[in-house]
């Protein structure tokens, strides 16, 4: 009973969501910072490091404003459970060796329908906000979420096809250099897949603040978008650590395995993807439903053939 | 120039004559000549109207209306002039905007203002002016602004309901059943400035877009003619914060004609520098909104940062790093310290390190490309047809720039070369903004090593040539001046009464004004999406749209 509540609040409940939402906000201002020629926070604590801190603390202290002629359980109760929903994949996730909280055989398949739940989580939100631009950026996150998420499943599954399992922890086992080279074109689909589903540039539509103001965002303020920004932030970290979990063998490491080369994994894609947002410009919705069904898709299919026949010439028997 | 001038005198006319380098100026003794003076021009190639401005002479009972036709690419113009009764039931004339498209919104700000009656105008709606208004012509004599203001309360009130009315009843002709919406893009949104854009869409297909402007109306040109000569400058740099030197610097060129007064060598080449150097912060800012449009502030950021370094300059010579009013009748402001040019230098040398990078990124960048490379397509014929200017004009390849059609201050000893793009998209557009940065940049560098040279030699002296005394009372006149403005073309008509100590009328005709009113044009048909990315590549500033 005990480990259960230590596990739901503390590790990797949520506390330690927490602290990596609040760590990765921080890092995100601060590095974005620096490829702006800025400084970033810096006034309060090291680095203004309790910067993120005051923030939330602000949100969560302001009023929270429910518009008129909305329905406000919807309004209210959608940011709770995308809060909720981000976090869970956490429980999938093998942190360190031996350290996962659901050893599910269905792990695979665990990730990336909580994973893909998110986006239409939002866009209920946007649904229920009874504000024009909520509504376009709900349709919006709607559209590119189902675009996205067929390569983004596609790509997810091809550790799963070439060590034949879905179990997490046995994928991660049995990873390796050489696996990782057969799932690099797997990979890369699921990095840019995963870019449309954290609406992060150049997919960035859903929320594009200039032209359709904050997109399902819209009339969120106070706790209520406190939740949303806390639910990216966790939906980040899911996606980061399912990232590395599939490709890149999550805690294993040269010499000795440790969670210190998982976070390593995880933040080199952060950093990746803060230099893609850094230099990339939005591109528009029609071009974005080109690029995933005349390019993603196809090669993503392409790209489970390539992962079947290096299985059956090199890891049949292994 | 010969064969307008031909042409215009075998209509009845008062006077012809010829005027500064490039103009014809002319008065039509009848207004019903108007059409077929028009129409004349149209087809000798002066496609082009600049603006239409009237000057209200209360104590003759005539409004007078001045046309600015020109030509962009032989430079020759006209401004033609004729006068209407006063009388609200009597001052009316036939519309140009069925022959020049560029008339459109010029002509419904005359009729906003000063009450003129344009007949056959296909939509003579207020403009600019606040609903409050409605019914009153604020820049006629004879309106009491201080009566007008006592009612702040009520006039607040008709603002707020006409907006609320609006808000009820403008989707109620839409088919309820569609997907069609009316969207307000502004004045309150993160890309549009104080503009609100009326934009009819069916989900994310725009059908057309009304552009609703004023939101940040100052009524600049009557709040200089309650000032003196000098102070006007105040309200002349407010025209825009981005670039605020040249506006004076046309202002001080027509109080200057008007005066006979001719200023100092060293004043020239300090208004190009100062010019110059107002245009760069302009153009910086006006790249990183592009970008900005497109959700990417890294460049709006990195340009940030070299663009302090030129206010630096700004500051250190006027004491202010934005409003500087540096730039008067008579000459500049102030006397230069040469050590001033140490910190320029700073800037210069930061520009020249960072502009690689900048190129390379951004301005070469295949997401961008991508996204504006066939959207916005202006050709040249509609440059002429809508009078554009500026980087938007010669971003379709046509040549048009007043500091080499028409020097001014120190610009015809520089040797200038049009920078045109063809294409006309919005890259072009955003591309030209970038070449011209460059090009200005050189002319600093140019003017700082004239002027350190100068006064080198002992042929200027920075600490006494600055300015020339312009008298504090001006004769009867009236003058042009033109001057290339970070944004496109602004032409300043002064109007000075006998003896008068302050300006008796300033149109002052700003180059966003023509660009907004391409919006619909180049919008309908495209999506949401593309809305500020084409507002950004117009280089719209809403301070010069709305005056």
């Amino acid at each position: 009973m005990s480990e259960a509540l230590f596990q739901a609040f503390i590790f990797p409940g949520l506390l330690y969501v927490l602290v990596w939402t609040v760590g990765l906000f921080w890092f995100f201002r601060k590095f974005m910072a620096a490829l702006h020629k800025r400084v970033g926070p810096s006034f309060n604590g090291k680095g203004g490091s309790y910067q993120t801190l005051f923030d939330l603390s602000k949100l969560l202290t302001k009023e929270s404003i429910t518009p008129d002629g909305v329905n406000p359980y919807l309004f209210s109760t959608m940011p709770l459970l995308a809060v909720i929903f981000a976090m869970l994949p956490s429980a999938f996730i093998p942190w360190m060796d031996g350290v996962v909280v659901v050893d599910s055989d269905y792990g695979v398949l665990a990730l990336v329908i909580l994973i893909g739940i998110e986006p239409f989580l939002l866009f209920l939100t946007g649904f229920g906000s009874n504000n024009k631009y909520s509504f376009l950026g709900g349709i919006r996150i709607l559209t590119q979420s189902i675009s996205m998420e067929t390569s983004f499943i596609l790509a997810a599954l091809s550790p799963a096809l070439l060590f034949s399992t879905m179990n997490l922890t046995a994928i991660v086992e049995q990873s390796s250099w050489f696996s990782f080279l057969v799932l690099l074109p797997g990979f890369i689909i699921y990095f840019i897949a995963l870019l449309g589903l954290l609406e992060q540039p150049p997919f960035n539509i859903p929320d594009a603040e200039q032209e359709i103001v904050y997109g399902f965002y819209t009339e969120y303020s106070g706790t209520n978008y406190f939740l949303l920004q806390v639910a990216m932030f966790a939906e980040f970290m899911a996606v980061f650590a399912g990232a590395a979990t599939l490709f890149l063998g999550a805690y294993k490491g040269i010499f000795f395995d440790s969670y210190f080369f998982f976070f390593m994994k995880m933040m080199g894609i952060a950093v990746v993807m803060m230099t893609m947002r850094a230099a990339t410009p939005r591109i528009t919705l029609a071009q974005m439903l080109n690029f995933s069904w005349q390019y993603m898709v196809p090669i993503a299919l392409v790209n489970i053939a390539w992962v079947l026949f290096a299985k059956s010439l090199w890891f049949i028997g292994a | 120039m010969e064969y307008v001038k031909k042409l215009i005198s075998s209509y009845n006319c008062e006077y012809v004559e010829d005027y500064k380098k490039c103009w014809t100026k002319a008065k039509l003794n009848s207004k019903n000549d108007l059409l077929s003076v028009a129409e004349a021009l149209k087809k000798e190639g002066l496609r082009s109207l600049s603006t239409v401005s009237p000057t209200d002479f209360i104590d003759e009972n005539i409004m007078e209306i001045n046309y600015f036709f020109e030509d962009l690419e032989t430079k020759r113009n006209l401004w033609l002039k004729v006068d209407l009764p006063r009388e609200k039931e009597e001052c009316e004339i036939e519309s140009l905007t069925p022959l020049f498209s560029s008339a459109e919104w010029h002509e419904r700000e005359a009729y906003s203002m000063f009450g003129v009656n344009f007949l056959n105008h296909p939509d003579l709606r207020d403009i600019i002016k606040s609903e409050d208004y409605s019914g009153v012509y604020p820049f006629r004599k004879d309106f009491d602004w201080l009566a007008h203001e006592k009612n702040v309360v009520q006039n607040m009130q008709t603002i707020v309901d006409s907006f609320k009315k609006e808000q009820e009843e403008n989707e109620v002709e839409l088919d309820s059943d569609s997907s069609e919406t009316i969207l307000n893009w502004g004045p309150t949104h993160p890309a549009s400035g104080p503009i609100r854009l009326r934009v009819h869409c069916d989900g994310e297909d725009i059908i057309s877009i009304d552009p609703d402007i004023g939101y940040v109306w100052r009524a600049l040109e009557h709040l200089v003619t309650q000032k003196d000569f000098i102070s006007a400058i105040v309200s002349v740099e407010r025209l825009c914060f981005m670039d605020n030197i040249n506006s004076m610097t046309g202002y001080a060129m027509a109080v200057e004609e008007i005066a006979g007064v001719e200023i100092t060598p060293f004043a020239s080449w300090m208004r190009v520098l100062l010019g110059e150097i107002a245009r760069c912060s302009s153009h910086f800012m006006g790249l990183g909104m592009f970008f900005n449009n497109m959700g990417l502030h890294t460049l709006a950021m990195w340009n940030m940062d070299t663009r302090e370094l030129f206010l630096d300059f700004l500051e250190s010579y006027s004491g202010a790093r934005i409003a500087t009013a540096s730039v008067e009748p008579g000459g500049v402001r102030y006397g230069l310290d040469m050590a001033m040019f140490d910190e320029l230098e700073k800037a210069l040398e930061k520009f020249d390190e960072s502009i690689g990078e900048v190129e390379a990124i951004f301005v070469k960048n295949p997401t961008m490309t991508l996204r504006a490379e066939n959207v916005g397509v202006l050709s040249a014929d509609e440059v002429h047809k809508f009078g554009l200017s500026g980087i938007v004009a010669r971003g379709s390849g046509v040549k048009t720039d007043i500091r080499i059609d028409e020097p001014y201050a120190a610009y015809d000893e520089l040797d200038l070369e049009y920078i045109i793009q063809e294409g006309g998209s919005a890259k072009d557009r955003f591309i030209m903004l970038f070449r011209d940065l460059k090009q200005s940049v050189d002319i600093i560098k140019k003017a700082k090593e004239h002027i350190s040279n100068a006064v080198e030699s002992g042929e200027m002296n920075p600490t006494k040539d600055h300015m020339v005394k312009v008298p504090k009372k001006l004769p009867k006149g009236e003058a042009i001046s033109r001057v290339e403005w970070a944004r496109g073309e602004v032409l300043m008509h002064l109007v000075t009464d006998e003896k008068a100590k302050s300006p008796y009328r300033l149109k002052m005709r700003a180059p966003s004004f023509n660009h907004t009113m391409m919006l619909n044009h180049l919008l309908a048909g495209a999506t949401l999406s593309d809305i500020p990315l084409i507002f950004g590549s117009l280089y719209i500033c809403q301070g010069d749209l709305d005056r």
